[in-house]
């Protein structure tokens, strides 16, 4: 699986740019750090670059860019928002998006990287939109898609996102910023077990927000995952702790004394 | 003006005064859900918690006028047993789906579902520490 690769020097991007076969996908992410729109983006990101796998020759880079810090590189690209995303290919700008919805992010990068030679993401839509239709603003795709195979692929990749970690939080928010009183308990309490887990911020991905109360046939957020199996919301995780006071011994890190970390 | 004489059946709780009944309940959504969860489960313990009080302030509030958003339920029946965690709330989730659906209706549901054992063992654990401590002294 693909991970995201900060740039922090013009050196260091010229460097990688050059670096990179004409097939490959470049994904650029700019973003500030002092935004709190760029974190969800991050996670989003985060979890799309996962579902990626890291080919040879690569098929996706993933890189991201302190906007502010690198502000020539952001002047070239005309960046004058954030979170903002470029795609390039063999130094050309094939599409960019400006703002924080998932749904557009998530189109542009899985249009882009099937219209790549190499092996692309796991999806397979049939490929004929490979020309970029008026970029920004417009939120649907160039052809519409079939909606029952729209559901089949997003429910596939919910199939893989609810396995992305052997315990995955689908919370409000983040664990540094929760957004929802039951998120931030849940939180807390995994930090308290010192478990290890990987989180989603729903609010930040409206299609997975609706589309996992659909797939797990379950209303509500938070939703504690544990080995790609629904345990439940804040309730059902006191519950079972409490008649199981070891219920994430297999998933905590107290052995090896690592303070929780979210992966993801 | 209704006249009392006039009404017919006289729905709801017998605790309530005759002349209540010609009147909206005050609290419809808790209504829904006891009534509901009773013909289901038949359950021997149900006590339902308005928490909304709490969470009135919330930014996902902003804008609601109903005072019935956030409940905590404790239920316990026969019809939990055999079934984990997951499939017990699912259970109440679907009777309580319109409710939950609704704008303005239910938003958040803290649920705890013990059958009739359950909830003794869970008793005597909360008992048993204490009687322990009188019988050492």
């Amino acid at each position: 699986m693909s991970t995201i690769k900060a740039i922090t020097t013009l050196k260091g991007w010229e460097h990688h740019v050059s670096s990179l076969p004409p097939t490959t996908l470049l994904i650029v992410s700019f973003h500030a750090p002092w935004a709190a729109p760029c974190a969800q983006m991050a996670t989003v990101l985060e979890t799309l670059a996962s579902e990626y796998p890291a080919t040879e020759p690569p098929s996706t880079s993933w890189v991201s860019i302190d906007a502010e810090e690198l502000s020539d590189i952001s002047e070239s690209y005309n960046v004058t928002a954030v979170p903002f995303l470029v795609l390039i290919r063999n130094g050309q700008v094939l599409e960019t998006v400006s703002g924080s919805s998932a749904v557009k992010v998530r189109n542009a990068i899985e249009s882009h990287a099937k219209s790549s030679a190499q092996a692309g993401p796991p999806q397979t839509t049939d490929g004929t939109n490979g020309d970029t239709a008026t970029v920004d603003k417009k939120e649907e795709d160039a052809e519409p898609k079939d909606t029952e195979q729209q559901k089949e692929e997003l429910f596939k990749r919910l199939g893989d996102l609810v396995k992305a970690a052997p315990v995955m939080l689908f919370m409000k928010g983040t664990p540094s910023e929760p957004k929802c009183g039951f998120s931030r308990q849940l939180v807390a309490i995994l930090r308290e077990n010192a478990v290890k887990y990987g989180f989603f911020n729903i609010l930040a991905d409206d299609e997975v927000r609706q589309g996992l109360k659909e797939f797990a046939d379950w209303p509500t957020y938070p939703q504690l995952w544990v080995d790609g199996e629904l345990v439940g919301g804040l309730d059902i995780v006191k519950e079972e702790l409490a008649s199981d006071a070891d219920f994430f011994k297999p998933y905590s890190t107290k052995a090896s004394g690592d303070a929780t970390a979210a992966t993801s | 003006m209704l006249r009392r004489g006039a009404l017919g059946l006289v729905r709801g709780a017998t605790s309530r005064p005759l002349f209540m009944s010609t009147m909206a309940s005050k609290t419809p959504v808790e209504d829904v859900i006891r009534e509901k969860i009773t013909a289901a489960l038949h359950p021997t313990t149900l006590e339902i918690y308005n928490d909304s009080h709490l969470h009135a302030h919330h930014k996902a509030m902003e804008g609601s006028a109903s005072s019935e958003t956030h409940f905590r339920v404790v239920i316990t029946s026969e019809a939990f047993k055999s079934k984990m965690n997951p499939a017990r709330h699912r259970l109440i989730y679907a009777l309580l789906k319109d409710e939950m659906a609704r704008e303005g209706g239910i938003h958040a549901l803290q649920l705890r579902t013990l059958t009739p054992e359950e909830e003794e063992r869970r008793r005597a654990q909360e008992t048993a520490p204490a009687t322990q401590a009188k019988s050492t002294q």
